[in-house]
């Protein structure tokens, strides 16, 4: 199906981009409209974008949207919301350092692929490589 | 010339968790209430989303929220609205520096503190350089 999101893809988006891919859509289109713009029904579901579903809610990011409202329940998703989370959300709470860490990566990465496209693919890489090393802990 | 962020909300009168919540994470993301009316950030990046999902959250709370990119008519209230900023972080900054003197220093508590109040260091304060570079040549020091 197809997925509409801002420009600019960032921390929370460059995770969500990758779990729709990789645990709700592998079959996903997207495209990136300008900031502000107001997303029309042809362009797909809407992310986050603010008042849409998913979205920030609550004070949580929009990767923690999809996955309550997908009902995912895995231990190591969890815990990347959390780092999502603190990485994109002002906290007053915060467990995981790795999250400011994160957010200057994929800033950087934006600034440094040529379009969100590209961004995209090597934010995929990166949280590839979170989730498996994240998954050692749990084993 | 600088841009503003401004921030101006109206939320329920109850329950005033809701107030305090919102007021706490403005502080926390180093907004500055101008004369107990609008909040005013510098326009970043990342604050700039802040206020974003913040003015969204608000009205998901059931608060009516605004928010603006803004320059001054005056050129030079930039000055004061920056010192503003300044004053901030280096109030917390002195404090530090006058706590990283005495002797077993709590150096992990303080290096949080300064952490903290880097992420609201906007306008890169010489305090905080000078605070910064005390902290690191702490590092080993055996006491």
């Amino acid at each position: 199906m197809k997925w509409v999101t801002w420009k600019n893809i960032g921390v929370d988006r460059m995770a969500c981009i990758w779990l729709i891919r990789r645990w709700i859509d592998p079959e996903a289109e997207f495209t990136f409209i300008s900031t502000g713009e107001k997303s029309s029904p042809k362009d797909g579901e809407p992310f986050d974008i603010p008042g849409e579903r998913y979205s920030h809610h609550g004070g949580h990011c929009t990767f923690y949207a999809f996955l309550s409202e997908n009902k995912i329940n895995d231990p190591i998703l969890t815990r990347i919301a959390q780092i999502v989370d603190e990485a994109d959300e002002v906290q007053e709470v915060t467990v995981e350092p790795a999250a400011l860490g994160l957010d200057l990566i994929c800033r950087g990465l934006r600034q440094i692929s040529k379009d969100d496209f590209e961004a995209m693919e090597r934010g995929h890489l990166i949280y590839e490589a979170i989730y498996a090393e994240l998954s050692k802990d749990e084993a | 010339m600088s841009t503003w962020l401004l921030l101006h909300y109206k939320l329920p009168n109850k329950p005033s968790a809701l107030r305090v919540y919102v007021w706490r994470k403005l502080k926390r993301i180093g907004a500055i209430l101008l004369h107990e009316a609008v909040w005013v950030l510098p326009d970043l990046p990342r604050t700039a989303e802040q206020v974003q999902w913040l003015t969204a959250e608000i009205q998901e709370m059931g608060g009516e929220a605004y928010s603006w990119r803004a320059s001054t008519i005056l050129g030079q209230d930039d000055e004061s609205i920056t010192q503003q900023f300044h004053e901030q972080v280096d109030t917390v900054y002195s404090d530090l520096l006058k706590k990283l003197g005495k002797p077993k220093a709590d150096l992990q508590e303080l290096s949080r503190q300064y952490q903290q109040t880097a992420a609201q260091d906007f306008f890169h304060s010489k305090l905080g350089l000078i605070a910064r570079e005390k902290l690191t040549s702490k590092r080993g020091e055996k006491s």
